[in-house]
C-alpha cells in the first residue's frame, strides 16, 4: 500500500455533475496550500480508497496554483475505477494523488489544432485557458457520437470561441473530416488528438506525415488474452507460469516477485522491465518501437513464445 | 574558520511535494524542527526514515547563481525546497560544525543529497548539477526565532 507521504495529499472541496455520466472532481489540499504545479495536457494518478491506481487529466487552469480538477465519465462496464469515484467518492474525503506527469505536453508558442473524441476533451480543457489569455491561434474539434455524449458542448458553448470550436456529432451527421481537417494545417501547426483508439488509429494515418507536430494521448485499457506460457527470470532462474487470461503482472505478483506498477493498463511504464530472449507482445501504448526492442510492459503485454525470458 | 553571511530566503511547506512558501520569520524548535514545517509533523516524504539532521535545511544564494551562469537554470530559492536560502555562508564546510544562525544555533550533521523528484516538482533537469551542492542538513542546538537578514557565522 503506497505511504500517505509519498504521494499528495488532497481532499475533494466540490464535486460537479456535468451530465448524468460525468462528473467533476475538484480537488484541493487539506489546508488550503498550492498544489505542485502543472502544465496543460498532465495527468495525475488517483490512489483509490480500494487500493486501485487510476490515471486522469487534468482539466483545470494551470494557472489555478490549489485545484486539481478531474473529470470521470462513469464506466459501467469499466475496470470500476470510475464506478468508485462516482459511487463512494464523497466531498471532505482523502485522496491520494501523484506529481503531475505530462506525457501530451499542449504547446502555447505555436499555432495548435486539437481534435477531442468524446471524454477525450478533458486534457484541452487545461489548455484552453492560457490560450485564451494568450490570445494564441488554436482550433477545437470536439467530436461524440450523440449530442448527449458531448458532456461538456455547453460550457464549451458559453466561452464564446467563436469559429475556434467546432463541434461534431456523428448522429446528426456532422462526422468531423479529419482529411479536410489535416489539410488546413499550418505548416508550423501543431496537431493534437484525444480520443478513443479507432479515432487515434484513423489520424495516424491520416496525418502521420506531420512527424513530431502530431500528438497523441491513449486513454482506456490496452488488454488482451494470451494462451499459456511461462516466464524465465534470468537472474534468479526461477520460472513462472502464466495461466490463460492471466496478465503477466499478476502472475508474477502470484509468484512474490515484486515489480512496481501503477497505471496497470500499458500507459505508465512503471512496470517495465528489460527483456533478453523470447517474442514479446507489446501492448502497452506509450513506448516507442525502438524501446519496445528492449523493454516489456508485463501489466499488459504477453509472450508469442511459450518462454519469455526476463532481465529479472 | 571565520566567517560572516546572513539569512536571504526563509521557506516552509506542510506536507511532502508542496510547493515552498517564502516567509520572513521561521519558529526554531531544538530537537524538533520548524514549527509548520514538514520535517517537524512526520508529513515529509523522508519522514518514514527519521533523521535528527533534517530538522533544518539549509541552501546557498550563490549556488542559484552559479546555477545560472553555468548552466542558464532559473531555480528560484523557495524551489530548491530546503528552509533558509542563505549568502556568504561555506555550508559544504560546515558538516560537524555548530553555527549562529540569529539568535538561534544549530549544528550541522551532513551535506543534503539532491531527491529525483525536485526534477518532477520543478519540471527542471537539476539533479545532477545539484549533486555536491544541494545544501546542508542540521539539527537545532538553541530554538527560536529567525529571520530574514539575520547574521549568520560560527558559534
Amino acid at each position: 500500500m503506497v505511504k500517505r507521504i509519498h504521494r499528495v495529499t488532497t481532499i475533494v472541496a466540490r464535486i460537479e455533475q456535468v451530465d448524468p455520466l460525468v462528473k467533476l472532481f475538484h480537488l484541493q489540499d487539506p489546508e488550503g496550500w498550492e498544489l505542485p504545479p502543472f502544465t496543460a495536457g498532465a495527468h495525475i494518478d488517483i490512489h483509490l480508497p480500494s487500493g486501485l491506481i487510476r490515471q486522469y487529466s487534468l482539466s483545470g487552469d494551470p494557472a489555478c496554483d490549489d485545484t486539481y480538477t478531474i473529470a470521470v465519465q462513469r464506466e459501467e462496464d469499466g475496470r470500476g475505477g470510475s464506478r468508485e469515484l462516482h459511487d463512494a467518492l464523497h466531498v471532505g474525503d482523502e485522496l491520494l494523488v501523484s506529481l503531475p506527469r505530462n506525457t501530451f505536453p499542449i504547446l502555447d508558442d505555436a499555432p495548435v489544432t486539437m481534435i477531442a473524441g468524446g471524454i477525450g476533451i478533458t486534457p484541452f480543457l487545461s489548455a484552453l485557458p492560457g490560450l485564451i489569455a494568450m490570445d494564441r491561434p488554436f482550433k477545437l474539434h470536439y467530436c461524440a457520437s450523440s449530442r448527449d455524449k458531448a458532456s461538456f458542448a455547453a460550457m464549451l458553448e458559453q466561452m464564446d470561441l467563436g469559429s475556434r470550436l467546432q463541434i461534431h456529432i456523428s448522429e446528426g451527421g456532422q462526422r468531423l473530416d479529419l482529411a479536410q481537417v489535416v489539410a488546413e494545417l499550418a505548416s508550423e501547426e501543431h496537431l493534437y488528438c484525444c480520443g478513443p483508439t479507432r479515432m487515434l488509429d484513423a489520424v495516424e494515418d491520416t496525418a502521420g506525415s506531420l512527424g513530431a507536430r502530431l500528438h497523441v494521448e491513449h486513454f482506456g485499457v490496452a488488454a488482451g488474452a494470451d494462451p499459456a506460457y511461462e516466464v524465465l527470470l534470468a537472474r534468479s532462474g526461477q520460472v513462472v507460469p502464466v495461466a490463460p487470461g492471466q496478465t503477466m503482472l499478476q502472475a508474477l505478483r502470484a509468484a512474490d516477485v515484486h515489480v512496481p506498477a501503477s497505471c496497470e493498463g500499458g500507459v505508465c511504464l512503471d512496470c517495465k522491465c528489460r527483456w533478453l530472449e523470447g517474442t514479446p507482445i507489446h501492448r502497452e501504448l506509450t513506448m516507442t518501437k525502438k524501446d519496445r526492442e528492449e523493454w516489456i510492459t508485463p501489466c499488459v503485454s504477453g509472450s508469442a513464445s511459450e518462454r519469455l525470458t526476463l532481465d529479472l | 574558520m571565520t566567517f560572516t553571511g546572513k539569512i536571504e530566503g526563509l521557506h516552509i511547506t506542510p506536507r511532502s511535494f508542496l510547493p515552498m512558501r517564502n516567509v520572513e520569520t521561521l519558529e526554531l524548535i531544538e530537537g524538533l524542527g520548524i514549527e509548520g514545517d514538514r520535517h517537524s509533523i512526520n508529513e515529509a516524504f523522508h519522514s518514514d526514515r527519521p533523521e535528527e539532521g533534517r530538522q533544518i535545511t539549509f541552501f546557498e544564494a550563490e549556488t542559484l547563481e552559479a546555477l545560472k551562469r553555468d548552466h542558464d537554470i532559473d531555480l528560484r530559492p523557495e524551489q530548491h525546497r530546503r528552509n533558509v536560502t542563505t549568502r556568504g555562508v561555506p555550508l559544504n564546510h560546515l558538516v560537524g560544525r555548530r553555527f549562529r544562525v540569529g539568535a538561534c544555533i544549530v549544528e550541522a550533521t551532513r551535506l543534503t543529497t539532491p531527491c529525483r523528484h525536485i526534477e518532477q516538482i520543478t519540471g527542471l533537469e537539476i539533479y545532477e548539477v545539484l549533486l555536491h551542492r544541494a545544501g546542508l542538513n542540521a539539527k537545532i542546538v538553541k530554538g527560536g526565532q529567525i529571520h530574514l537578514g539575520d547574521i549568520i557565522e560560527p558559534e
